[in-house]
């Protein structure tokens, strides 16, 4: 019994002490607090109140019940589930790697090597030595893709020559939307959440092949200058993200957010995330980590499309008529009229030709049994002709995406309506119009977001609001003997209407479709069909519609932009008239930061004429 | 280091978790259309379709021991038309990157972009030849070749 006691007292005071002696916790004091705390667990201040919650949607992601909102309760529960015997994939060390790599620095704990055979074996064969921001730019007669699409790069040491970065792997977060899911619902669930983001890796050559072959996207690469240790910190961080669901917002919590956040946590106090305010542009993400000074290197990967133009355009008149005439199978490959051709000139027809019969099949759905065996014979021939390499890429562009002009604009202008004089101030939080200075953007494209125009009538002081664009695409698209887009436009608001006695507030939608073609370099002429619709109960029926014809000239340069035409439409339900108007505006460039623009119209309606005219200056911002 | 390239590769491959459906099978070089759905709105929004796949199927996968070998056939599966390309041009990104799977030194690299360029009408006899057919090819054509078998040896 004795015994028995003091085995008892023994293993009671046994447990005590391993107790005390396994969980020396150090006081941590106010590191919850902590910038590089809160990034590597997601924490946002909370809009209302002075706490924090988490943006991770993951009970996995969080080791303490209230980690979601308590980041203290979470480093807690962190620092005592690390420094908890044990070892293996499922420790929190092995879950946790960047956490404990922080968590031991901060508190100067002993950092032996925790054992974890899953992610020592992962961070092996993704062997890392450098990282490379992706951005992927805007494509093709796609104004929408304008805001375009960045990921990491994962590159390997570059021990010699044969370093090949297309077997790379990539980093990436993305809505995981169901394939069946219809647009609207994706677009209600992208806007208001229910997509789960998941973050991915892939091989670069999975990327080039969506956006470079399918898209039709240039990529850029941007090469940060990320020490070992900071890229080792990404990773570990990737590590614990990594199929951890975070919902998805198109917004905001996008594929850039996330991976700001990755570069944030690799080289704390950079705090990107701090930029982002109502919405996360990926070409903006860019700027700001150009302006951060985190890019070593930047290097241009220009799309299947762009490469094809570039060939197209790089071969002489009679060429190009050969090269159509054999991917439309007038000619074939192997034809005298080819044969003839020497070795060069052969190399580069067929190089071209196969080439624009690939974007065709990829672009505009050529059929397979067309596309298929004509690419054959063009290879087939090509393979004939040793020792003529592939003519050489575009070069790159000189003025990347993320050196065009910053995306908010701010307007004022003097103007007058008829016989009223106003001052008008103009905001537009994103993105470009076909006037705006076109460096760095798509030409004949056009995106515009919750464009707000106000105006002061001097008169009478009296303030109205002229026009609410919620969204605003144009997009023009020269025809020529290879490409035959379709030019379209769409938009909806809310505008001032004329209703002849008074001009009223109404919502409206727009849309319109039809060819572009160009008559000199940046100089190109439309004709577009449109339909308008309004609605309002100042219009009689309550709404109104006109089918309606727009034709124009659009001259772009990076010191002057002008759009001037002639629209018409014909209103059709509410009241039985035409609107007629010719308008023309113009843009002076000065650099990328400001223009100087004019604007005149002349407008017969309801049998009268009016004229407007606008002087003033767009600021970016 | 080029085995890390292959390992990483494969890893890309399982994470993939396709079927095996066994030896010979592959994409055909040139496919029909793709049918992305339409992206307009994804574009807009920059979200993508994470479940976007791109008919990733085995070629030779599964038959072949040699790691190599099936680091390229996996490479072939989803670039096929450009690795053509490539092949009939006797150069090329693509091209480069199949020598790398394979593991071809810098001094064997002119003879193998030669000995594809030679046999583009053996490796793809017409425009209905799988990526898996195509391997294979290229593996027969390597393998009768003094300076470049060592590379597929199994």
């Amino acid at each position: 019994m004795r015994t028995s006691l003091r085995f008892a007292l023994a293993l009671l005071w046994l447990a005590t002490g391993i107790h005390a002696y396994a969980n020396p916790l150090p006081h941590t004091g106010d590191l919850h607090q902590h910038p590089a705390w809160l990034t590597l667990v997601h924490y946002q201040p909370d809009r209302f109140g002075d706490g924090y919650t988490s943006q991770a949607d993951d009970d996995s992601f969080f080791l303490s019940k209230q980690g979601k909102t308590s980041p203290e309760a979470e480093l807690d529960a962190t620092l005592r589930a690390i420094t908890q015997p044990g070892r293996g994939d499922d420790h929190a060390r092995c879950r946790f790697p960047a956490r404990d790599r922080w968590l031991r620095q901060q508190l100067d704990l002993p950092s032996k090597a925790a054992n974890c055979p899953a992610y020592d074996e992962w961070a092996e064969e993704l062997n890392t030595e450098t990282v490379t921001l992706v951005f992927a730019a805007s494509y093709l007669n796609s104004p929408s893709s304008m805001f375009g699409h960045t990921f990491l790069r994962l590159d390997p040491p570059r021990e010699d020559e044969e370093t090949n970065l297309i077997l790379a792997n990539t980093i990436s977060y993305a809505a995981d939307a169901a394939a069946h899911d219809s647009e609207i619902l994706f677009a209600y669930k992208g806007i208001f959440g229910g997509y789960p983001g998941i973050t991915s890796i892939q091989p670069y050559y999975e990327k080039i092949r969506l956006y470079s072959d399918i898209e039709h996207r240039d990529l850029w690469e941007y090469q940060l200058n990320l020490t070992q240790p900071e890229v080792d910190m990404m990773l570990a961080h990737t590590w614990e993200i990594r199929d951890r669901n975070f919902d998805y917002y198109f917004f905001d919590e996008n594929c850039a957010y996330r991976l700001l956040a990755l570069i944030d946590v690799a080289r704390p106090g950079t705090n990107l995330l701090d930029e982002v305010s109502t919405h996360a542009i990926p070409s903006d993400t860019v700027r700001w980590v150009v302006d951060r000074g985190l890019v070593e290197e930047v290097y241009y990967r220009p799309s299947a499309a762009t490469n094809v133009t570039h060939s197209i355009n790089a071969l002489p008149d009679e060429h190009q008529t050969l090269a159509a005439a054999i991917a439309n199978g007038y000619v074939d490959a192997d034809a005298p009229e080819v044969r003839v051709l020497g070795d060069e000139e052969r190399a580069r027809v067929l190089d071209t030709t196969y080439d624009y019969v690939r974007y065709q099949s990829e672009a505009d759905g050529w059929p397979r049994e067309h596309a298929a065996p004509l690419s054959h014979d063009l290879l087939r021939e090509r393979s004939q002709i040793r020792g003529v390499a592939a003519r050489k890429g575009p070069p790159e562009p000189a003025i990347r995406d993320d050196q065009g002009h910053a995306t908010f604009r701010a307007s004022i202008s003097g103007g007058q309506l008829g016989d009223r004089n106003f001052s008008e101030l103009t905001l537009r939080p994103a993105y470009h119009d076909v006037l705006d200075p076109p460096a760095g953007y798509r030409g004949g494209a056009q995106l515009q977001f919750l464009r707000l125009d106000a105006r002061l009538y001097t008169d009478n002081d009296e303030l109205q609001i002229e026009q609410l664009t919620g969204v605003e695409i144009r997009s023009l698209s020269p025809r020529n003997q290879f490409f035959s887009p379709l030019s379209w436009q769409v938009g909806f608001g809310a505008r001032r209407t004329d209703t002849e006695t008074d001009r009223v507030f109404t919502p409206y939608l727009e849309g319109g479709a039809g060819g572009s073609w160009q008559l000199a370099s940046g100089t190109q002429a439309f004709a577009f069909a449109t339909a308008d619709l309004e609605i309002d109960d100042d219009l009689r029926r309550g709404y109104d519609a006109a089918p309606g014809a727009d034709l124009g000239i659009l001259h772009q340069s990076n010191q002057f932009s002008l759009l001037g035409g002639v629209k018409t439409r014909a209103w059709i339900v509410s009241s039985q008239h035409r609107q007629d108007e010719a308008y023309l505006e113009g843009n002076w460039h000065f650099g990328r930061e400001f223009s100087l623009f004019a604007k005149f119209s002349r407008e017969d309606h309801y049998d009268r004429y009016r004229s407007t005219w606008q002087l003033g200056l767009h600021a970016y911002f | 280091m080029k085995k890390l390239i292959a390992g990483a590769l494969l890893m890309g491959a399982s994470t993939l978790a396709f079927a095996q459906p066994g030896c010979g099978v592959g994409a055909m070089i040139w496919k029909g259309q793709s049918g992305i759905a339409p992206h307009v709105l994804a574009a807009t929004t920059n979200g993508t379709f994470g479940n976007q796949t791109f008919g990733m199927t085995t070629g030779t996968l599964g038959c072949q021991t040699n790691q190599s070998v099936q680091s390229m056939a996996m490479y072939m599966e989803s670039n096929i038309d450009k690795v053509a390309r490539d092949m009939s041009r006797g150069s090329g990104e693509n091209l480069d990157t199949l020598a790398v799977l394979l593991g071809v030194d810098e001094a064997d690299r002119d003879s193998f972009r030669k000995v594809l360029q030679d046999n583009f009408a053996t490796i793809f006899p017409s425009s209905e030849t799988t990526s898996g057919e195509a391997v294979d090819a290229i593996v027969a054509l390597l393998e009768k070749d003094e300076s470049l078998s060592k590379y597929v040896a199994a």
